[in-house]
């Protein structure tokens, strides 16, 4: 530490008479200055926002993109949005829209289980696509009252499930009947095939 | 037998060293921080796994009651867009065309805006920076009076006389909702987006913990 030397100048000591020069020593206490450094450090470091925001891609079809697929309807799985964080999803058998199921993002035992066990089952009736893996294809609609973390995290889970197919599309009227019909579909009511 | 002497050792450390790690530190925080920008409404955002960075964006903000705000990635962006506005739709907004250099200069002062740009945008840019953002009410975006997407356009020109881009490192135009805003409010930004022929954007989210992505994993 850097000492102030009291003991009197050049007069006093035990050589008595004879001025000296006094050597000063060079060295400063940085102490304080280090004390201030971290404070500063510290100070930046909490300021400095930790989870940098990150982004996903999201590409939509060209509006004039008239080009069709032919597609099965064993392949497609559409899965609607609802309100309070609920997932509807249906096929179709025949053209015919089937009775909804109910499922949430739950972990394992949400949307990601029903991804998956599609995703076999196509795969085991259409056999395996070098381009996309697997041929599902996943219609993603926005119900009534769907949030945008929905939106969010069902793109999250075509990521996770590789899901390699999918389309936002609008939601028709039946289908938002359905759903507020609780998922029982009208009887003799036919949706028309939605292709890609 | 003479006497062995234990030399006296200071006990000062020489705190040079530590000092210069230190202040390496703190230059290192100092230039890598960067202050959260003032923005006119907080906005929530939802979790995802993706990691992808997005550095320089126009960035449409949907706040939790699903108004639109726009984002330029800096001040001289902020004056190139504005100048292209006025420029490529005079007619729709008469308002933007002779507004002063001090407008001008307020407006770019003002990193998320969101107003009317038919309503009386001159006498809204005389104010202080701050009393502008405080103010903003969000950008139409309906389809009659589709405001969102001019700006986003004249965003595009702006990027094309600063940046020179080529066709593949246009800027990106990024979406950063609430997580709590309907769904709707973000379809309606899409909308827009592809009908000015922007197809491919980004979703801006906070990295989610490695909870999910692990749960994947396992599945598989």
């Amino acid at each position: 530490m850097a000492e102030i030397d009291t003991s009197g100048g050049g007069g006093g000591g035990k050589h008595g008479g004879k001025v000296r020069g006094k050597k000063l020593s060079t060295k400063v206490d940085l102490t304080p200055m280090v004390d201030l450094a971290f404070l500063l450090i510290t100070f930046f470091m909490l300021t400095t926002s930790l989870n940098k925001p990150k982004a996903m891609d999201l590409s939509m079809p060209k509006k004039d993109d008239t080009k069709k697929q032919d597609v099965k309807e064993s392949q497609v799985l559409n899965v609607l949005l609802g309100k309070d964080d609920v997932i509807w999803y249906y096929g179709t058998e025949d053209g015919k829209m089937t009775d909804m199921k109910q499922t949430t993002f739950a972990g394992d035992q949400g949307i990601r289980e029903v991804l998956l066990k599609k995703q076999k089952q196509v795969e085991k009736m259409h056999g395996h696509d070098k381009e996309y893996g697997d041929k599902m294809i996943v219609l993603i609609k926005m119900a009534e009252g769907a949030k945008y973390k929905d939106m969010v995290d069902i793109l999250d889970e075509m990521d996770i499930t590789k899901t390699r197919i999918y389309a936002i599309q609008d939601i028709v009227p039946i289908e938002q009947e359905t759903i507020d019909n609780n998922g029982k579909v009208k009887a003799g009511e036919e949706i028309e095939r939605v292709t890609r | 037998m003479p006497k062995v002497k234990i030399p006296r050792k200071s006990t000062s450390v020489d705190m040079t060293a530590m000092c210069d790690v230190s202040f390496l530190l703190l230059t290192f925080f100092i230039l890598t921080s960067k202050f959260k920008p003032t923005e006119p409404v907080a906005i929530d955002l939802p979790n995802s796994r993706s990691e992808i960075q997005v550095n320089d964006a126009i960035k449409i903000s949907v706040d939790k009651n699903g108004k639109a705000y726009i984002n330029y990635p800096s001040v001289t962006f902020r004056l190139k867009a504005l100048e292209k506005m006025a420029e490529y739709y005079k007619d729709k907004y008469p308002a933007l065309v002779n507004l002063t250099e001090k407008q001008k200069a307020n407006f770019a002062q003002v990193e998320t805006f969101g107003f009317n740009a038919k309503s009386n945008v001159g006498d809204l840019l005389n104010k202080k920076p701050d009393e502008i953002s405080a103010e903003s009410t969000g950008i139409p975006m309906d389809s009659a009076d589709n405001q969102l997407g001019d700006w986003v356009m004249a965003g595009r020109y702006a990027d094309v006389d600063i940046n020179h881009p080529s066709a593949r490192n246009a800027i990106r135009i990024a979406i950063k909702g609430d997580k709590n805003t309907d769904v709707k409010a973000v379809r309606e930004v899409i909308k827009t987006l592809t009908e000015k022929d922007i197809h491919t954007f980004n979703l801006i989210t906070t990295l989610a913990g490695g909870s999910s992505a692990a749960g994947a994993e396992k599945k598989e």
